[in-house]
């Protein structure tokens, strides 16, 4: 009676050890599943997908979640730096310099979180909450990038005029 | 040379001094983690022992190894070189992970000494962590060379620059001290590969040798594999070889940035 998750791969499945094994498998759902408010995947005893011989299996190749994810990141990162300086040397009287870094800003706080999403509310454990949880990110950062346009278009000094102001408080 | 003979002279008579004194008793406490299979609704606990330092080896393994010996049969860990070459004692000693053969005992007496095993793994037993999955990644970035049949048809030759790519990688002994310091590995370990992995998924990657980079490269194109590294460092911190998987991280990901 050996499940997809068992632990024996080298043929131990004794009639001596199964039992225990049996009355583990009964007990474990409602000990793996950390469960508060929502429901969530039973994750296998141990890690182990398959048998004990079986190789990890990584997700399948996708760069955009991959490299290009990671050096989208960076890049936007140092850019972020000389814009950031800019208004302090140069002065608030350029718009396009101070959209570029409401956008990129967004952009870089969208990265942000969907990091502490992935991390702590994974897909294999959470499933729909995980998507949930970035389609929500999503909304918000869209809901962001339109503030920044309205920002941009009605506020007289953009971004950086609100940070002014709030530094004056 | 008046003076070396009195420095020859001075510790024959602290030794006998010493020897007279040993007979006290340097009791220092040892706190372990028990847990056994055998009674699983047990919940797992600290027991105290007491080790006179003085009758003790400097290692916590000596220590360890005194208290099975003499004091509790039924205390579980793994140990087999003793001298940090075979990676089995791996466990987190007052508060690091570390080789237990190659951590030196605190010799303060009035301080006691922790010892659990490696963090966030299953346990199979006191101080023995299930290691399974461990191996399972270990095995999925094919660690061995991948090369058509050699130029001279007998053997890959390398350079000596090439050679020295990999010093530093090659060391690993897969104690698993790093990836179970890495709280990334704490919360995705079924899919984060891990600081001890990834560096040798980048030792096969610079080997001069191999020819299988691409294919080792595109298995690390996902969002777990690799990237699950925030760059935390606690690996190369805690290395009881004093590698630097961050370092090898940080590598992989510049090689495959523009990839």
């Amino acid at each position: 009676m050996l499940s997809s998750t068992t632990r024996l791969g080298l043929g131990l499945a004794s009639s001596f050890t199964r039992p225990t094994f049996k009355s583990a498998a009964t007990v474990a759902p409602s000990l793996l599943s950390r469960s508060l408010f929502i429901k969530t995947i039973p994750q296998p005893p141990g890690n182990i997908i398959d048998t004990v011989n079986e190789a990890y299996v990584a997700p399948p190749p996708h760069k955009l979640h991959g490299s290009v994810h990671w050096t989208s990141e960076r890049l936007v990162t140092v850019l972020m730096a000389p814009l950031m300086i800019t208004p302090m040397i140069a002065g608030t009287t350029y718009p396009l310099a101070d959209g570029i870094m409401g956008t990129l800003l967004m952009y870089h706080c969208y990265a942000g979180f969907q990091s502490c999403i992935t991390d702590y509310i994974p897909l294999r454990v959470y499933g729909v909450w995980h998507k949930a949880a970035m389609g929500l990110l999503a909304f918000g950062t869209l809901v962001g990038v339109y503030g920044v346009y309205i920002i941009e278009t009605t506020e007289k000094e953009g971004l950086v005029g609100i940070a002014k102001r709030l530094w004056a408080l | 040379m008046f003076r070396t003979q009195l420095l020859n002279f001075v510790p024959k008579v602290q030794l006998r001094t010493l020897a007279t004194q040993a007979k006290q008793p340097r009791l220092k406490t040892f706190k372990i983690y028990r847990w056994s299979p055998d009674t699983p609704d047990k919940k797992p606990y600290m027991q105290e022992y007491k080790v006179d330092l003085n009758a003790c080896g400097p290692m916590i393994l000596d220590a360890i190894l005194k208290i099975k010996n003499e004091q509790d049969a039924s205390l579980t860990f793994r140990r087999s070189c003793r001298e940090g070459i075979c990676g089995s004692c791996a466990m987190n000693i007052g508060g690091r992970n570390t080789l237990a053969c190659l951590c030196k005992i605190d010799q303060n007496e009035a301080k006691e000494t922790k010892i659990y095993p490696l963090p966030h793994m299953y346990i199979v037993r006191d101080l023995v962590p299930d290691l399974t999955h461990f191996y399972k990644q270990y095995k999925s970035i094919k660690p061995y060379l991948h090369a058509k049949t050699p130029t001279d048809g007998k053997e890959n030759l390398q350079s000596i620059e090439d050679r020295e790519k990999l010093d530093g990688l090659y060391e690993c002994i897969l104690c698993a001290c790093c990836s179970t310091s890495c709280p990334s590995y704490w919360w995705n370990q079924q899919e984060y590969l891990g600081p001890a992995v990834l560096m040798q998924a980048y030792r096969w990657m610079i080997d001069s040798r191999d020819e299988a980079t691409h294919m080792r490269k595109e298995m690390l194109q996902n969002s777990m594999s690799l990237y699950r590294c925030h760059t935390i460092m606690n690996c190369s911190k805690t290395c009881p070889k004093g590698l630097n998987p961050g370092k090898a991280i940080a590598e992989i990901k510049k090689q495959l940035a523009f990839d």
